[in-house]
């Protein structure tokens, strides 16, 4: 299992670091670090909604503790769950 | 410059909010005037709406939530609900000014200003109580939207969820709001982020949101700065379709909006979809489906908006294909349609500027080696020669009015000085500004600003009598500050005039002589009098008030009038009032000059300050004391300097006869002839600085590089006879003779 943590903002400016540094952890179990998230943006949500599907299929799970306060309104002003940033699956 | 795109995106918003708040105290200062016209009031409501939307943009709360409250105040008096009087506009200005504060707070990341909530609890106790909450005020405001096309929005909008379209149904103004926001790849490019327009939205009211995963990509395809996600929401039916708008309305040529209200049957349909089971959601990494298809052709599919559609039913144009004639609903009829502008970063215009500059040395270079060379005048090479002069000379023209910028925002900073510093004196006291459109370098304006501040500061302090004092003078006890800009001879005069009771010279010169400024049996002129405010150190205010008296004295003033190579003149009538006038260049990098030698040294004189040249006849002298000539000028006696002995080149000529003068004008009307040896050309010339490396040069205000390389100083005639000693005699001669 990997580890990684999310950049205190992620929108545009730190979006295509963080989906090259999520990439290069595929293939094995991963938990995504958002405790000190202040912003996540548009474009960081995307990244983690699509590396989510990615985990799902392969059969790994991908789950994203600790969450700041931040992170979790964020996930409900821009209308998505949990859910949709995770895998459960378990390898 | 900065690499980080958000940054500079940033920097770029605050640029723009300078543009706002100018043109919102250009209304404020029109309804002070008078002109309580719809557009003025728009004008001022659209740049505090503007600052609140950029602001939200860039999750500036504080900002968003000051700008908020100021713009309800405003929209209460564009409805007409609230009535402007001397009072309130006064209070629009003090708010004004909070909100330049809270500006450059969020811009350079400082607390918000102090007094800001007591500025707007002031601000909104105007609306009273007894006006209605701003639910209902939408309500009435709200304007029925255009039948023909909701239907082409439906369609395509309904066509998504595989809903019945049910075209036959009006909607009713009840009705929820349906809205699908597709934001595109340049939405985030120019800085712009979901996360922010999203939460503006829900501060609107109860918003159910949904976000459309479905067209994501796999993740190995998917390109990160690439925009795929579209968000639904469904809004109360009793908001207005104007403050939803108003939310996208910075970024409505980036992304895709469609807002409807919900047909009857919709609804129904609609509660469930509002609040979806996420499981039930298209699966990530499927095939895109039909929804997000749907979303990317809905625009194209629409009807055609007619163009004399009522704004409310409009269709914003599809995000990938901007128009190039973007509608714009805030651009009133009458207002003046802006030239088309574009941001340059002032650092490449330098270089330009530096460029430029050498291009000029080089030109110079060229014509001497050229004229070295003794060709024909009439030779292809010459001919060409001054064509590429007149080149050169036009370059250089339009690359200085790049940096040239109108004075108008230094004249608005001072018109908040003077609010400021009148309230804390307790006077009345009305600015007036002339000539704001005229331009000078930025770098000129930019350092102007303190100077100015001082100096109108003062004049509010110490200028201008207290309303009563007025009243008993027979005047008015508004006092009126003037502030003027004009181009005069390739300088720029700016001048600072009030109508107060005038310098006190008594006063000045008991107290020069009491802080030993001057010995006390001293005689002096009225303008020596009045130039004693220069000297470091003088304060006329008995007490310390709480503008003045801090320290800082006109010494201060002259000497960053004099680093700019301007000069600062004061004229004073008892009773009536005094003027400053500053007299500036308007460019900092080159001059027009003319190349003197004196004792074989080359110098450059700046043209601006010569009146005439002539050569001396002995009649023409006339010896004034043991060492000092004055020459006869048509009538008139003008002190003579020799500007080799001024300089300490040589001592002072035995005969002066036949000499070459150069008759030069200061900036408070005075005459002075400089005595040179030979005048060799005029020209333009580069100014290159030399206050950072040697500091003040009486005398001199900078160097250049001539034609042959060769280094001449420029020479400041104010400043050089200002100090200079008048010797025109030896004390030989002058005892001789």
């Amino acid at each position: 299992m990997s580890a990684l943590s999310l950049p205190a903002k992620l929108d545009l400016s730190t979006v295509e670091a963080f989906c090259d540094a999520i990439r290069a952890r595929k293939g094995g179990d991963l938990v995504l670090d958002a405790g000190d998230v202040t912003l996540l943006g548009g474009l960081g949500l995307q990244v983690l909604a699509a590396a989510a599907a990615d985990w799902r299929q392969a059969g790994h799970s991908l789950s994203i503790t600790p969450r700041s306060e931040s992170f979790d309104n964020a996930l409900t002003h821009l209308g998505v769950t949990l859910n949709d940033l995770q895998s459960t699956e378990a390898a | 410059m900065s690499n980080d795109p958000m940054a500079e995106i940033k920097a770029s918003f605050f640029v723009e909010c300078g543009e706002l708040l100018e043109s919102l105290q250009d209304a404020l200062t029109d309804m002070d005037e008078g002109a309580y016209d719809n557009e003025t009031i728009n004008v001022v409501f659209r740049a505090v709406h503007s600052i609140k939307g950029g602001a939200g943009a860039f999750g500036l709360d504080a900002l968003v939530a000051f700008a908020h409250r100021y713009e309800t105040v405003m929209d209460e008096v564009r409805s007409g609900r609230l009535e402007i009087d001397h009072d309130s506009l006064k209070l629009f200005f003090h708010t004004a000014d909070f909100l330049a504060d809270q500006v450059a707070a969020a811009r350079d990341g400082l607390p918000e200003p102090d007094g800001s909530e007591a500025c707007l609890q002031e601000l909104e106790a105007l609306m009273g109580d007894a006006l209605p909450p701003p639910e209902e005020e939408d309500i009435s405001d709200f304007q029925p939207m255009g039948l023909s096309l909701d239907l082409g929005i439906s369609d395509a909008e309904f066509g998504d969820f595989g809903l019945p379209p049910q075209l036959e149904d009006m909607p009713d103004e009840s009705a929820p709001w349906s809205l699908t926001f597709t934001p595109s790849s340049a939405l985030y490019a120019s800085g712009n982020d979901p996360t922010h327009l999203l939460r503006n939205l829900r501060d609107l009211g109860e918003v159910v949101l949904r976000c459309d995963l479905a067209a994501l990509p796999d993740f190995d395809t998917l390109e990160s700065q690439h925009s795929y996600l579209s968000w639904h929401a469904t809004l109360p039916g009793e908001l207005d379709e104007g403050d939803i708008r108003d939310i996208f309305e910075f970024v409505e040529d980036v992304c895709t909006l469609e807002l409807t209200r919900t047909s009857q049957d919709a609804r129904a349909e609609t509660t469930e979809f509002t609040l979806p089971d996420l499981s039930d959601l298209a699966p990530l990494g499927a095939d895109p489906s039909s929804m997000a298809e749907s979303v990317e052709a809905g625009p194209a599919q629409q009807a055609d908006p007619a163009p004399d559609t009522p704004a409310p039913a409009e269709t914003p144009p599809p995000a990938v294909d901007p128009p190039a004639a973007k509608p714009t609903p805030q651009a009133s009829p009458n207002a003046e349609a802006p030239g088309a502008t574009v941001r340059v970063d002032l650092e490449r215009i330098d270089r330009l500027v530096n460029l430029v500059g050498e291009l000029v040395i080089n030109q110079a270079m060229l014509a001497q080696s050229v004229a070295e060379a003794g060709l024909p005048q009439n030779s292809k090479v010459m001919t060409g020669l001054e064509a590429f002069m007149m080149l050169t000379r036009d370059i250089q023209d339009s690359v200085m009015m790049i940096r040239a910028q109108p004075v108008k925002p230094l004249f608005q900073r001072m018109g908040r000085i003077v609010r400021e510093a009148s309230a804390a004196v307790a006077k009345e006291v009305r600015l007036r500004t002339e000539g704001e459109a005229t331009e000078v370098d930025k770098t000129v304006i930019e350092r102007l600003a303190d100077p100015l501040t001082h100096m109108i500061r003062n004049a509010v302090d110490h200028g201008l009598e207290t309303p009563d004092i007025r009243e008993a003078a027979g005047k008015p006890r508004e006092g009126i500050i003037t502030l003027s800009a004009q181009h005069r001879s390739g300088r720029v005069v700016i001048e600072i005039i009030d109508d107060g009771a005038g310098i006190n010279r008594k006063k000045v010169l008991e107290k020069a002589i009491s802080k030993g400024l001057v010995p006390a049996d001293v005689q002096l002129s009225d303008a020596e009098i009045d130039n004693l405010l220069f000297l470091p150190g003088f304060s006329t205010a008995d007490q310390i008030s709480a503008l003045s008296g801090r320290g800082v004295g006109m010494d201060v003033v002259r000497s960053a009038i004099q680093a700019l190579g301007g000069r600062i003149a004061i004229t004073s009538e008892p009773g009536k009032g005094t003027r400053f006038s500053i007299s500036l260049p308007l460019t900092l990098a080159v001059l027009d000059g003319m190349v003197i030698s004196v004792a074989n040294e080359t110098l450059v004189v700046p043209l601006s300050a010569i009146i005439e040249t002539a050569t001396l006849t002995t009649e023409d002298i006339r010896s004034l004391g043991p060492q000092t000539n004055v020459i006869h000028v048509r009538g008139d006696f003008v002190p003579l300097y020799d500007l080799g002995a001024e300089l300490g080149y040589r001592a002072p000529k035995s005969s002066y006869e036949g000499g070459i003068v150069l008759l030069t004008a200061q900036d408070n009307g005075e005459r002075s002839a400089l005595v040179v040896d030979a005048i060799m050309e005029q020209r333009q010339v580069v100014i290159k600085g030399l206050q950072q490396s040697y500091g003040h040069i009486p005398g001199v205000a900078a160097a250049t590089i001539l034609g042959d390389g060769q280094i001449a100083l420029i020479l400041d005639p104010a400043d050089l006879v200002h100090n200079a000693s008048g010797r025109t005699r030896g004390l030989e001669t002058a005892l001789a003779g």
